[in-house]
């Protein structure tokens, strides 16, 4: 069972102001392969959004754009109101924990608990006990795993594990959640309760970006969906499903 | 505190990274050790040589046999000459029963008397002359050449110049062997490190993702180095402290290290010994984490 969050900062976060924005965004690495070209998007707070597309399409360069892990080669990207070129190195931390993010293989550390896994990304960051204390049982609350939080990932479920990773993923309260692939190894009954899940950390004012190959989630959902083909933004459209993008 | 906290969690993951990579950190540890105990030697033996050298220098350095009858008045001419020469620090006369004495006191200290059969042995009489340096030796008894109340000159000289070869000789195989080793430590806890980040490749990506900074991802792997220099350097002073007991006396009586400096010399080595250990274990982390761990883009 889902629990909740009480979160005060929802209404600052919904506000008007760009969460992503991308201008003319290019990607070229240095072996010459184009990875994005003139890539244009525009996601506000509070938005849900799709990003599809096939293998080698430039989904995962999107999202490493977004978390600084690589330049644009041209054109501007700016998250939360930052321009990404002209950040320091020192201040790339600060925009790691304005963004949570979720992967595939869950990426847990083994030997931790869940409790454990939550509180490490707070403890890293320089968190004091009281707030970790405070903060790991309104996640673990919230994902519904309040009562596993003793267990190590490998006694948990796939579902299970990917919610202890949205749960990491929210410790610094972010403005957006960015999910690669959050169900790719997960059967369809346990992918829908993760899309639940993260319907409803959107709901608290989270912006939510989402990679996925999943047609049916993507036509039943009816959100934004951002298409790309060959590193080239081909549809963007609202309230949209699934076409050709395989 | 937050410092405090920062601090505190480096420590602790260092700790824990050290065991839990034992055998790579054990095995840098050792060679820590074996760098230093070899520092140890090779300080404990130039130390010896060094005061060996000191109490040569400051000994009579020219001693000048006098002839068989010179008067009071010559030999205080004659003292007068000498302490007016460049490099004199001080003369002094030693009579015939002065000599004597002297060696009496020397069969004395060995545990003998000395048994002259009942025959009436005169010694000579000679100036000892103490120089500000050992340098002046050959210029000082060139000056006595001419005297004819000296009849033979004997100097330090010969002695100081062999005992400084060797110093030089062993300092100059000492710095070699210990830049050879000290490569080889550096080497060892460089791979060290680097078997530690890769190792928890997974924990410093998901550090990174949450937005830990780069010191929290750094100082527990430079401090882990650190405890690499630290643990050697504790284990080897043990070792010297151990062993130096039986070593301080051999100082003392053979290398004429003065007593107050053999107290002190344990306190003096295990502060270099913690310095370089430190010094070691730092820099060699430093350059893996430098060169193996990207953080921040």
């Amino acid at each position: 069972m889902i629990g909740t969050l009480e979160r005060p900062a929802v209404g600052a976060l919904a506000d008007a102001q760009p969460v992503i924005n991308m201008v003319d965004v290019g990607m070229t690495y240095p072996n010459g392969k184009v990875a994005l070209a003139d890539v244009n998007v525009n996601i506000p707070a509070g938005d849900f959004v799709f990003l599809v597309g096939p293998s080698g399409a430039g989904k995962s360069t999107f999202i490493r754009l977004l978390i600084r892990e690589q330049l644009a080669t041209s054109g501007r990207v700016t998250v939360a109101g930052r321009d990404l070129a002209r950040m320091r190195r020192g201040q790339v931390p600060k925009l790691r924990r304005r963004i949570g993010i979720v992967f595939q293989d869950f990426r847990l550390l083994p030997a931790k608990t869940v409790y454990e896994n939550v509180a490490f990304a707070l403890e890293v960051t320089g968190a004091s006990r009281a707030q970790i204390r405070q903060r790991v049982p309104q996640l673990l609350n919230l994902v519904g795993l309040h009562e596993h939080d003793d267990h190590l990932p490998t006694q948990l479920s796939g579902g299970e594990q990917q919610r202890v990773a949205i749960a990491r993923a929210l410790v610094h309260d972010p403005a957006m959640l960015i999910a690669d692939e959050p169900t790719g190894n997960l059967d369809p009954v346990t992918s829908w309760e993760i899309i639940q899940l993260l319907i409803q950390i959107n709901e608290l004012g989270t912006t939510v970006l989402m990679a996925t190959h999943n047609q049916e989630i993507v036509n039943a959902m009816r959100r934004r969906v951002l298409a790309l083909e060959h590193g080239t933004l081909v549809r963007d459209e609202s309230g949209a499903a699934y076409e050709r993008e395989y | 505190m937050a410092f405090i906290r920062f601090v505190g969690f480096a420590v602790v993951r260092a700790w824990q990274g050290f065991w839990r990579n034992a055998m790579m950190s054990l095995a840098a540890t050792a060679t820590v050790i074996l760098m230093l105990v070899l520092l140890s030697g090779l300080f404990i033996v130039i130390s010896g040589l060094n005061s060996g050298l000191d109490f040569i220098a400051s000994k009579v350095a020219v001693t000048a046999r006098l002839i068989d009858g010179v008067s009071d008045d010559q030999r205080l001419a004659l003292i007068d000459y000498v302490d007016g020469l460049e490099g004199v620090k001080q003369v002094t006369y030693v009579s015939p029963d002065m000599a004597m004495q002297r060696l009496e006191e020397a069969y004395h200290e060995r545990g003998a008397e000395l048994d002259l059969g009942g025959a009436n042995i005169k010694l000579y009489a000679s100036l000892e002359i103490a120089l500000d340096d050992p340098n002046f030796s050959g210029s000082v008894a060139s000056a006595l050449e001419d005297r004819h109340e000296v009849e033979r000159i004997t100097t330090k000289e010969a002695d100081y110049e062999v005992l400084n070869n060797i110093i030089g000789t062993i300092r100059m195989v000492g710095v070699v062997a210990m830049i050879l080793v000290g490569a080889v430590v550096l080497f060892m806890i460089v791979n060290t490190i680097r078997i530690a980040v890769y190792s928890r490749a997974n924990e410093i990506e998901i550090m990174r993702l949450v937005g830990a900074s780069d010191s929290f991802i750094r100082w527990p792997f430079i401090l882990e180095g650190i405890l690499c220099g630290l643990i050697g350097a504790v284990v080897t002073i043990v070792l010297v402290a151990v062993v130096w007991d039986p070593i301080k006396p051999v100082m003392v009586s053979v290398f004429q290290m003065p007593t107050a400096v053999s107290t002190q010399f344990l306190a003096t080595l295990s502060a270099v010994l913690l310095g370089v250990g430190l010094g070691v274990g730092a820099i060699g982390s430093w350059i893996s984490v430098r060169s193996n761990l990207s953080t921040a883009t």
